[in-house]
């Protein structure tokens, strides 16, 4: 035996997993090379069992639980989306049918005198939303408050 | 539930018996207390395996935090074939991998010729410096390993990680992991009496 054979079974003496015949022991009972690599892996296999294992922080599991709410929350939003956008182009289908049916069945006919509208838009209108301008900022404001709300439910992800 | 050869339901062991098959029909509901039994159960060996892999200790935070969360994605789509463990820790390794490409395409055979020639270690006589300086040194040399090796030294040598579960999460046979597990060890040999020297 020379240091070629007994090389590849130097991390097994190391851990006890291979014992050498006598002619393996003579071999390195004479050898300078493979008794230092011997020790070598003694060392390895010494440092290796008395590794310090790393322990995970003491917040660990909850923010892992806070990653796991918002990936389920950004799924649900996807979903929310998606069911949104279908009951819209739903909603969108059912008034073109009725309103292509009514087309249809004669029932529904527009007609319009643009200039006349634009003239009457200065005169009438004009008027009417000077009177009606207390209303028309509660609306907007309502309007707004609600949004603002929606808007906050559906980016905080506790919700 | 399996069923024994008489077709009666085998009988499972608490580790990855009954309880665990309960745990994770818990966490397919949506049951978060199930879920954080999970992480709590197996937070130390993916921390443990990651914090080993990767020098930065928040990315090696982070990188255990993503296990958890692929594993929570996943848990609808586990079957059941392998133990629990065994998935987590195949999760785990491919993370690593995905974290250090470079190193999971390495070949678990591959030897650098310059490797093929160690030579000796300096002789020291101060026991305690040289202990130091083994102990970096095989830090850094592990961290230079395939993931596959690094998954194998670092798993092998952390407690309740058996032969088995490597074996599993490596996709290798099992009598295979003994000896992938002394070529690892070889090769760190053989880069802490070269690179690392």
């Amino acid at each position: 035996m020379d240091c070629d054979d007994l090389e590849p079974l130097i991390e097994g003496l190391a851990d006890g997993a291979v014992a050498l015949d006598a002619r393996g022991l003579a071999h390195l009972g004479s050898c300078a090379v493979c008794q230092a690599r011997v020790e070598q892996a003694r060392d390895i296999e010494r440092f290796l069992a008395s590794r310090e294992v790393p322990s995970p922080p003491a917040a660990f599991t909850a923010g892992v639980m806070a990653l796991v709410r918002h990936d389920r929350w950004q799924a649900e939003r996807v979903v929310d989306l998606g069911f949104n956008l279908a009951m819209a182009a739903g909603a969108l289908v059912i008034l073109a049918g009725i309103g292509g049916f009514a087309w249809s069945l004669g029932f529904l006919s527009v007609t319009i005198d643009f200039t006349a509208a634009i003239e009457a838009a200065r005169t009438e209108l004009g008027g009417r939303l000077v009177s009606q301008v207390q209303t028309i900022v509660m609306a907007a404001v309502l309007l707004t408050m609600a949004l603002a709300l929606w808007w906050w439910t559906e980016t905080d992800s506790s919700f | 539930m399996r069923a024994t050869e008489t077709g009666a339901p085998a009988t499972r062991t608490p580790r990855g018996g009954v309880a665990e098959h309960e745990l994770i029909e818990r966490c397919r509901q949506g049951d978060e207390t199930a879920f954080r039994e999970l992480v709590d159960q197996f937070k130390g060996l993916v921390f443990a395996l990651t914090a080993r892999s990767v020098p930065n200790r928040a990315r090696a935070e982070e990188l255990a935090q993503d296990v958890f969360l692929k594993v929570h994605r996943g848990l609808p789509y586990f079957r059941g074939d392998a133990r629990l463990s065994t998935w987590i820790y195949r999760i785990t390794v491919n993370v690593l991998s995905q974290e250090r490409p470079e190193l999971a395409a390495v070949s678990l055979d591959e030897i650098k010729p310059g490797e093929a020639e160690p030579r000796l270690k300096p002789v020291t006589h101060d026991r305690a410096f040289a202990d130091l300086a083994l102990k970096d040194r095989l830090d850094k040399a592990i961290q230079r390993l395939p993931i596959h090796y690094q998954v194998l030294v670092n798993g092998h040598y952390l407690k309740g990680l058996q032969y088995e579960e490597l074996a599993e999460a490596l996709n290798l046979p099992m009598g295979t992991v003994k000896t992938h597990l002394h070529r690892a060890k070889r090769q760190l040999r053989h880069l802490l009496e070269t690179e690392f020297r």
